[in-house]
């Protein structure tokens, strides 16, 4: 079914291409991803129950395996989600004539066109393949970044193209010394491949691997939003259109994490302990913990504060990648598809607040519960469930990490770690609460949703987090207990 | 004996040679421009008038003014000694290495420019304030290109430095010998006073800088400002000719024949650089004064890649 | 023959000098121009002697796209984007040409410092090469640091980009081929984004320098 999944996307753009009505778009658009989302689940059994798999044809560059199913299954989740969004998000911009009609057949072949490119990075077998579809995750992504085509759009867009691009381009040289490592052991067409190189891990050139180590982790940190090569992502976030906001932010982010987490492996393999990768990581992740807790406190602008949130707990599972025991690679893992969970959820409702009021200043926001009864409700338990309180699935993969740190022996870590999250939830709850009560001063806004379909979207992701934190499917546990399996190299 | 006879053949031929090139190169620009010009062996007669002239001297000036030419043509002439013309003469031991020829230059050149001051007009101090700035800008170059030289041969004496260029087979297709030809090149031009940097045919105060420190002077001392002049930049352009194009080599007999050879080759490569270098001039424009620290920068890359090359490949050209 | 490449990879360090020594932006077309040729060369040498010895044509091939794309068409296309939103000279850099040679030049020993660790498992010909190309990359990355037109920034990102395929060259005698391609399929689509980019900044600020660019902070 691997394969499937990459041809998807590429049918959908040229059927768009072909298309005219925007009926007929939002149809494809949505059959699309409805297909993507049963290609994925068939592909999830297949793995779940043989373990990882490979294709033959084309030189064998597509595999999949544990650890890429479970990123794809949230890129595949995420994007139907956020596909069902678009429809009444791109409807109600069109009323308030934000964007002309024609308009809509450009969002959605840019929009497949950034899925694709996610989908290559996490079916290729190859590093040098999987670092050409990061990279092309940049350029299909940065003109939904600048869709407004307003002096902020276009800023955020041409910092978003430039820092990501030279960030990639740093992970490049880190998958270059990956190839210089190999020399000698593996055969040239081979010394790039994931599978070959975790095969021989162990006969690789260390001292290369730890220069190239350093290398992937700025380049592709870049993209996944650690500190301080972050500048780009609050920008980008809060001046893309929400649903864009909540694919980069959910999905992107962990494609350039699972980058780290493929190059980790192999490196912790050779290294055989974590010293190293464990000191970077945890370093990289606590300071990018620290500087969105800072920013959080000061945020004036919701999206730009999703964002700096979106930054933290990227730094959460760079952290738990840095414990690397079986707990911590286990939280790490489901943190992942929490976060991407809650935090697409946050984004649509921010989208939903910011089609009614029209701005993105947390001051001029009140009763936000009382106009928005559903998409309200649903971002205010999202702040909670992201803030890391009880109900809800993110504090169970914060606790494991937690515990991981105290009982891996980084007490002091945890420590820190645990009063930054305290201070973040602060954060959030002295500056985003004031916007669900009082009075609305806006006499001209009538209560009542705008995007019903989306709404509801909105609604099945607060089941799903809720129900998360309550009870995990065992099929789920199985399949992160597979990739668990990968990372440590049991 | 033989030192006496290296120190003969060293003075005469340099003395013979640096007022052609000078002579060259004002012809291949009057070539260029379509006029007949003056025949290249011009500033021969030109010195021979000066000679014969009494100076002028300023009232207000003191012994500084009087000593300054005799001091530069002096020092010009004992940098000469330090850099053989021919290495088939230069079997003999001489005391004094590249470090040595640079800073006798020096001495010269600070004579130069504390005689412009000494008469208190005002282009001659602002000719001296633009050498000083120039010379100090260029001087890192100059040493780090001879440094790298220097390290490649294991010795700081120029006589063996241009044995072991000879001995390493053709220096121009070195990566560190290239770097450093090319800084050596715009050295060249920069302490000659040639076009990007200088221009040594004009009397426009916005741009003069040698010619400013010698417009005082007239008659004999003039003929030794302009001598002094012209043997140092015979200096710099046998610098590039014996390291970096190297034919003794290809004589592979020694004795007088040899020696005549040799340095009929050496006068044609200083002819060959000359009208190069007038080509360079006829293709440029100058630089203002303030661009002038970006050429030396970039002379400086050239002399820094090229003793990085060298430490990379850990000595690997020796 | 690897002597000649030596050369060559000497010199493309140095166009990254000269490139930084420029002032003008259409200068700085032109050196990369001229540093991409070299590239190109570089390529068509090593491919030959791939050819010889393996019977692959896989590097004369990139050595003609490095031809048709970064010396013919992309020079191309930002000298006409700059034509376009073309309004006068400007002081382009933040600090004057020699400081910033210096930095580079001590960018270039840091490199060396940084690789020389690796001196015991790699052969030292092969650490030249890559010291040489590595500082090409750095030098890149600072060049988009010191200018503020949105162009020179373009430019330092395909100066990063030459001086990673000159790293790939030279360092593991060429990647598979379908990674050349598809970074030269990256590449393009990359200038072109930021080709479109530079037109949208030119009409909604009036100017590409990027200096204008401060409207999101915090």
């Amino acid at each position: 079914m691997g394969f499937i999944l990459p041809i998807i996307p590429v049918i959908t753009v040229l059927l768009l291409f072909l298309t005219r009505k925007s009926f007929l778009q939002h149809i494809i658009n949505l059959l699309a991803s409805g297909l993507l989302v049963i290609g994925a689940l068939l592909l999830t059994y297949k793995v779940v129950n043989e373990g990882s798999i490979r294709y033959g044809f084309l030189g064998g560059i597509f595999y999949v395996d544990a650890l890429s199913v479970i990123v794809l299954d949230i890129v595949i989740i995420i994007g139907l989600v956020t596909s069902i969004y678009s429809v009444g998000y791109l409807q109600e911009e069109i009323r308030q004539e934000k964007i002309r009609p024609g308009q809509i057949k450009r969002y959605y072949l840019l929009m497949y066109s950034f899925i694709f490119t996610m989908v290559m990075a996490l079916t290729v077998n190859n590093l040098g393949l999987m670092w050409i579809a990061i990279e092309a995750t940049t350029l299909a992504s940065a003109f939904l970044v600048g869709f407004d085509n307003n002096k902020y759009a276009l800023e955020a867009a041409w910092k978003y193209v430039i820092i990501c691009s030279v960030g990639i381009a740093i992970a490049f040289l880190g998958i270059i010394l990956f190839y210089l490592s190999a020399r000698g052991v593996l055969s040239e067409s081979a010394a790039l491949d994931w599978v070959a190189l975790y095969e021989n891990a162990k006969s690789l050139q260390s001292p290369v691997l730890r220069l190239a180590f350093i290398f992937i982790l700025v380049g592709f940190g870049t993209k996944a939003g650690l500190a301080p090569m972050h500048t780009w992502l609050p920008d980008a976030h809060s001046q893309a259109p929400s649903p864009i906001s909540a694919l980069l932010s959910g999905v992107l982010l962990n494609s350039a994490m699972y980058g780290i987490i493929r190059a980790l492996t192999i490196v912790n393999c050779n290294l055989e302990n974590n010293i190293f990768t464990g000191r970077v990581l945890l370093a990289i992740g606590i300071l990018s913990i620290l500087t969105a807790a800072i920013f959080i406190m000061t945020q004036r602008d919701y999206k730009r504060l999703l964002a700096y949130s979106s930054i933290e707990h990227m730094g959460i599972i760079a952290v738990a990648m840095g414990v690397f025991t079986p707990l911590a690679v286990f939280g790490g893992l489901l943190h992942m598809i929490n976060h991407s969970l809650t935090k697409s959820m946050l984004f649509l409702s921010a989208g939903n607040i910011l089609q009614k009021f029209n701005t993105m200043q947390i001051s001029k926001i009140k009763g936000v519960l009382k106009i928005l009864p559903f998409s309200g409700t649903a971002f205010l338990l999202g702040l909670f469930a992201i803030a890391g309180t009880p109900p809800f699935s993110i504090f169970s993969s914060e606790i494991n990490i937690i515990v991981a740190l105290f009982s891996g022996g980084s007490i002091w870590i945890g420590v820190v770690l645990v009063l930054l999250l305290a201070v973040v939830f602060a954060g959030i709850v002295a500056s985003l609460f004031r916007m669900f009560y009082g009075e609305r001063e806006q006499e001209t806004l009538q209560p009542g949703e705008i995007n019903k379909v989306g709404t509801g979207a909105i609604v099945v992701l607060l089941i799903a987090i809720t129900l998360g934190g309550l009870f995990m499917p065992s099929y789920v546990i199985e399949l992160i207990y597979q990739a668990q399996g990968l990372i440590l190299g049991i | 004996m033989n030192n006496v006879i290296y120190i003969l053949v060293q003075i005469v031929v340099i003395l013979a040679v640096a007022p052609l090139v000078n002579g060259i190169n004002r012809k291949v620009k009057a070539l260029s421009q379509k006029r007949k010009g003056a025949p290249p062996w011009q500033m021969y007669f030109d010195l021979y008038k000066l000679l014969k002239k009494n100076a002028v001297v300023s009232d207000v000036s003191s012994w500084i003014f009087k000593a300054a030419p005799y001091i530069v043509f002096a020092t010009a002439l004992a940098g000469a000694l330090l850099v053989p013309v021919s290495s088939k003469l230069a079997g003999s031991q001489i005391p004094g290495d590249f470090i040595l020829l640079i800073y006798t230059l020096v001495l010269g050149r600070f004579f130069m420019m504390a005689a412009a001051l000494d008469t208190g007009s005002t282009f001659g101090g602002m000719g001296s304030s633009r050498e000083a700035m120039i010379s100090s800008l260029i001087e890192p170059s100059i040493l780090v290109s001879l440094f790298t030289l220097g390290l490649i041969a294991r010795s700081f004496s120029l006589p063996e430095i241009m044995m072991s260029v000879q001995n390493n087979g053709i220096p121009l297709s070195n990566p560190v010998y290239i770097m450093v030809f090319l800084a050596m090149v715009i050295v060249l031009i920069a302490e000659t006073c040639r076009i990007p940097v200088d221009d040594p045919s004009t009397h426009l105060e916005l741009t003069m800088i040698h010619e400013a420190m010698i417009l005082e002077y007239s008659g004999r001392h003039l003929a030794f400002m302009e001598y002094g002049a012209a043997v140092k930049q015979l200096i710099f352009m046998t610098l590039l000719v014996n390291i970096f194009l190297p034919t003794d080599q290809l004589i592979n007999f020694s004795g007088l024949l040899a020696v005549l050879l040799s340095l009929i080759l050496y006068v044609i490569k200083i002819i060959i650089v000359a009208i190069v270098i007038a080509m360079i001039e006829i293709k440029t424009v100058k630089l203002k004064l303030f661009s002038i620290p970006n050429l030396a920068a970039l002379a400086f890359i050239l002399a820094f890649i090229g003793v990085l090359q060298y430490f990379i490949l850990g000595g690997g050209y020796a | 023959m690897l002597e000649f490449v030596k050369i060559l990879s000497i010199l493309i360090l140095l166009s990254a000098f000269v490139l930084m020594g420029n002032k003008r932006i259409n200068s700085y077309i032109e050196t990369f121009r001229a540093q991409s040729l070299l590239i190109a060369l570089m390529a068509g040498i090593n491919g030959i002697i791939m050819l010889k010895t393996e019977g692959r044509f896989d590097l004369l091939a990139v050595c003609v796209l490095i031809l048709v794309l970064k010396v013919i068409y992309i020079p191309g296309l930002l000298h006409r984007t700059y034509a376009h939103v073309k309004y006068e000279v400007e002081k382009d850099f933040i600090l004057n040409i020699p400081i910033l040679i210096s930095v580079c030049s001590a960018l270039v020993v840091f490199t060396y410092f940084c690789l020389r660790t690796l001196s015991s498992i790699i052969p030292n010909s092969i650490i030249l090469q890559l010291v040489n190309s590595v500082s090409v990359i750095w030098i890149g990355l600072f060049f988009m640091i010191s200018r503020k037109k949105a162009i020179g920034q373009i430019i330092g990102f395909l100066v990063i980009e030459n001086g990673l395929f000159v790293t790939t060259m030279l360092g593991t005698e060429g990647m598979p081929f379908i990674v050349d391609l598809g970074l030269f399929i990256d590449l393009i689509t990359a200038i072109l984004i930021m080709g479109i980019l530079v037109f949208r900044i030119n009409d909604q600020f009036d100017s590409i320098d990027t200096d204008q660019l401060n409207k999101l902070k915090g």
